[in-house]
């Protein structure tokens, strides 16, 4: 007797659920991105060093732009990129100056107006958060965040429930940047419209200051803070 | 017998068959908690009576019952599968929630949403219909929102929408990448889990829906097992002990006073240091070289005695046990220590000499490759049903000392090998040969050669009979000295460490080039 027999009448098709079609359509899109952040990294990682600068940075902004155009992609995916970029071997190589370009662009293009990202998630430090946040958009950051947060802001509104490094803000043109923290050094540097709240401490402002303001705990420090030094 | 009874036997055939035959034994029902579908205890479904009359308001008895064997067996053929898989989703997700409780519960809960969906995406089973009746808390909701949208059943569940998408958004099939996920589902789930535990402080006790993911399903050797792969993979003691202590309680429940060996028993706090170092030297294997012995210490067959789940394969005797592997009917041989005449070859005795002085690393606060290694050679010596003797030394003029005589207690030989004095390297070689016999023991030392009377051991290992393997992490002056000093000795190997790290591999290597460099 065939010991086997029992099992034929044991359906063993497996049935297709909506899980399996929300995680093949999700992978699909997470490849897109993390494929092209891949594609960016290696086209700046040419010079070995990675230096901040204006055209590079506006480059490498460009490049990422170009790269995510048709990808349709939402807030749960730049959520998920982030943890991928912070702990997964998925990307196998992280520069902190692009990673956060990138982001940045995620956000810019991405569907929705409002995003929140929890970096105390992450171990971490992402720069480079709402680089050129456009008008209408709103873009939350929980936790602690790196340089050049909100830099280039263009009409955006950026809150950080937390602080920031340096150059927060630096030639931001237009919108909001409201740091639940502290600021680091250069803050506001190269600025030309818009406006900064601190609620913490600013560790120091920058030198060259164009326009906008700059406020420290609901009080003016800039344009007409005369010695520099809060 | 009841209703339910009767139903419970008819039904588990069928349950059975649908999952493949899984060898449990049949399930019973037993007054429990209203709350809790089912427990399982030594492999056992238990299913809570309470439970079964509250559903069957609104289901058939038939359907509640078979679709919590489903969850059951869905756990149990699935996810965690093992102690060791359980364990391991439980220390992802403690290290995300920082906190014990929020850590179970969201271990609960993942284990759950696996296991059910692979019920749902696998076989017909009446268990949406359980979960669309269960009483539930906003996590439950949250939970079973997410189970709405990702198997595309009715669960009776509105709102939750974006946590839900988010939690969909897990790859929960993927076995391979589980470890994420829980950490995923943790981040997910955090804000309810510290919502649910300032609203009611005391859910500490707090069991999931349907089941309460006890200790007490897994068998002790699951436990053993799962206790070795987690020393293996966590960096240093604390990490392993920050889990093990969360767990001190329902491991010494669920491994009994037949904890053999674990550190764990009832009335003993589980010793996570020594259990770190003895689970993960149970993860490296060493060979030792035989050697011609008058008295081994070996144990030879002495008696049979029914094979257990458990015992060790290598003592089965297939002649008397009719070609079956199957408890009650094989048979085991008990060993018993006899006298070998002749010139048989067998592992002498250990004398295991480890310095645990201020230069060394504290076992306790970081992994001491030192302690590794001894309790690797420890542990191949213990194999081979040889002795164990302990000689751990930092300033002995000053009492800087512990002397283990020659024990097969793992625990006590850990216990001694893990003690950290600091201090002065000083060590009295009196102590050393107080701890010789008539039957030669090899003598295996650890340490980094900063030993303040190094002469007066040279002297003695010059004149020593017994097999010596000395390992020094780091290099010396005295270290120098040491291998000049014993250039000539046949009976002594001494193995360089460069590095701390390389200690394992190079004491592996080592062993091996030992063993077969005698042969050549």
């Amino acid at each position: 007797m065939n010991p086997f027999l029992d099992f034929r009448s044991v359906p063993c098709e497996q049935k297709e659920i909506p899980l399996d079609r929300i995680v093949r359509a999700k992978d699909k899109v997470m490849d897109h991105i993390v494929e092209g952040y891949l594609r960016l990294v290696e086209e700046e990682a040419k010079d070995l060093v990675w230096l901040v600068e204006h055209s590079r940075v506006v480059k490498a902004y460009n490049s990422a732009v170009e790269t995510i155009r048709d990808i349709p992609f939402d807030q749960d995916d730049i959520e998920e990129f982030c943890a991928e970029m912070d702990a997964s071997d998925k990307i196998p190589y992280m520069i902190s100056g692009p990673a956060g370009i990138y982001v940045s662009a995620l956000v810019n293009h991405a569907q929705e107006d409002h995003i929140v990202l929890k970096l105390k998630d992450y171990r971490r430090t992402f720069h480079f958060f709402g680089y050129r946040l456009p008008e209408g958009k709103t873009l939350i950051l929980e936790g602690n965040s790196g340089d050049f947060i909100g830099a280039g802001l263009a009409g955006g509104r950026l809150v950080v429930k937390g602080s920031t490094g340096n150059w927060c803000g630096a030639g931001m043109t237009r919108g909001e940047i409201l740091v639940i923290g502290y600021t680091g050094q250069n803050t506001g540097e190269w600025m030309r419209g818009g406006e900064i709240h601190v609620d913490g401490r600013i560790r120091g402002l920058g030198k060259r200051f164009f326009g906008g303001r700059i406020y420290q705990q609901g009080r003016l420090v800039a344009p007409d803070e005369p010695s520099r030094s809060i | 017998m009841s209703d339910l009874d009767r139903i419970l036997r008819e039904l588990w055939p069928e349950v059975r068959k649908r999952h493949l035959f899984p060898e449990l034994p049949a399930p019973t029902c037993a007054e429990g908690e209203q709350r809790v579908g089912l427990d399982m205890k030594k492999k056992r479904i238990s299913i809570s009576r309470e439970f079964v009359e509250e559903m069957s308001r609104q289901l058939k008895p038939a359907e509640v019952l078979e679709g919590l064997l489903d969850h059951a067996l869905s756990h149990y053929l699935y996810c965690p599968w093992d102690f060791s898989t359980h364990l391991k989703l439980y220390g992802e997700a403690k290290r995300v929630l920082k906190d014990k409780e929020m850590a179970r519960t969201a271990t609960d809960y993942f284990m759950d949403v696996v296991a059910d969906t692979y019920c749902i995406s696998q076989k017909d089973t009446p268990l949406p219909k359980i979960y669309k009746n269960l009483n539930r808390s906003n996590l439950d909701k949250a939970v079973h929102a997410l189970c709405q949208r990702i198997w595309g059943l009715d669960l009776g569940v509105a709102g939750f929408e974006e946590i839900s998408r988010k939690l969909s958004r897990i790859p929960y099939m993927d076995r391979s990448r589980w470890k994420e996920n829980i950490r995923r589902f943790s981040k997910a789930v955090r804000t309810l889990l510290e919502t649910e535990k300032e609203r009611d402080p005391n859910s500490s006790d707090r069991k999931g829906p349907i089941d309460s993911h006890e200790f007490h399903q897994y068998s002790v050797q699951e436990i053993e097992q799962g206790l070795k792969e987690l020393a293996a993979e966590t960096a240093t003691p604390s990490e392993f002990k920050e889990i093990v202590e969360d767990f001190e309680k329902e491991l010494s429940e669920a491994t009994g006073p037949a904890g053999r060996g674990m550190g764990l028993g009832a009335g003993q706090s589980v010793d996570a240091d020594i259990l770190y170092y003895m689970k993960l030297a149970e993860n490296y294997l060493l060979a030792i070289r035989k050697r011609p012995v008058q008295k081994s210490g070996a144990l030879y067959p002495h008696r049979h005695v029914p094979w257990e789940v458990g015992r060790p394969f290598r003592d089965i005797d297939p002649w008397t046990s009719f070609g079956k592997i199957m408890p009650g009917i094989t048979q085991s041989w008990e060993r018993l220590e006899g006298d070998v005449f002749g010139r048989e070859e067998g592992i002498p005795d250990c004398i295991a000499i480890i310095d645990s002085s201020g230069s060394m690393t504290d076992p306790k606060r970081h992994l001491s490759h030192a302690v590794l290694g001894a309790a690797c050679a420890c542990d191949a010596y213990l194999r081979n049903d040889a002795r164990v003797a302990v000689y751990n030394f930092s300033d002995a003029y000053s009492g800087g000392q512990q002397i283990l005589p020659y024990s097969r207690n793992r625990k006590d030989i850990y216990r001694t090998l893990c003690h950290y004095f600091g201090g002065g390297t000083q060590l009295l070689v009196e102590n050393i040969q107080g701890l010789q016999t008539e039957r030669v023991p090899d003598i295996f030392l650890i340490t980094d050669m900063q030993i303040t009377n190094l002469e007066a051991l040279i002297q003695y290992f010059n004149e020593s009979k017994n097999r010596i393997t000395a390992v020094h992490i780091g290099d010396n002056k005295r270290v120098q000295t040491f291998r000049r000093s014993m250039a000539v000795r046949k009976n002594v190997s001494i193995y360089p460490v460069d590095k701390k790290e390389d200690i394992l591999r190079i004491v592996l290597g080592k062993i091996w080039e030992y063993i077969y460099s005698g042969r050549s």
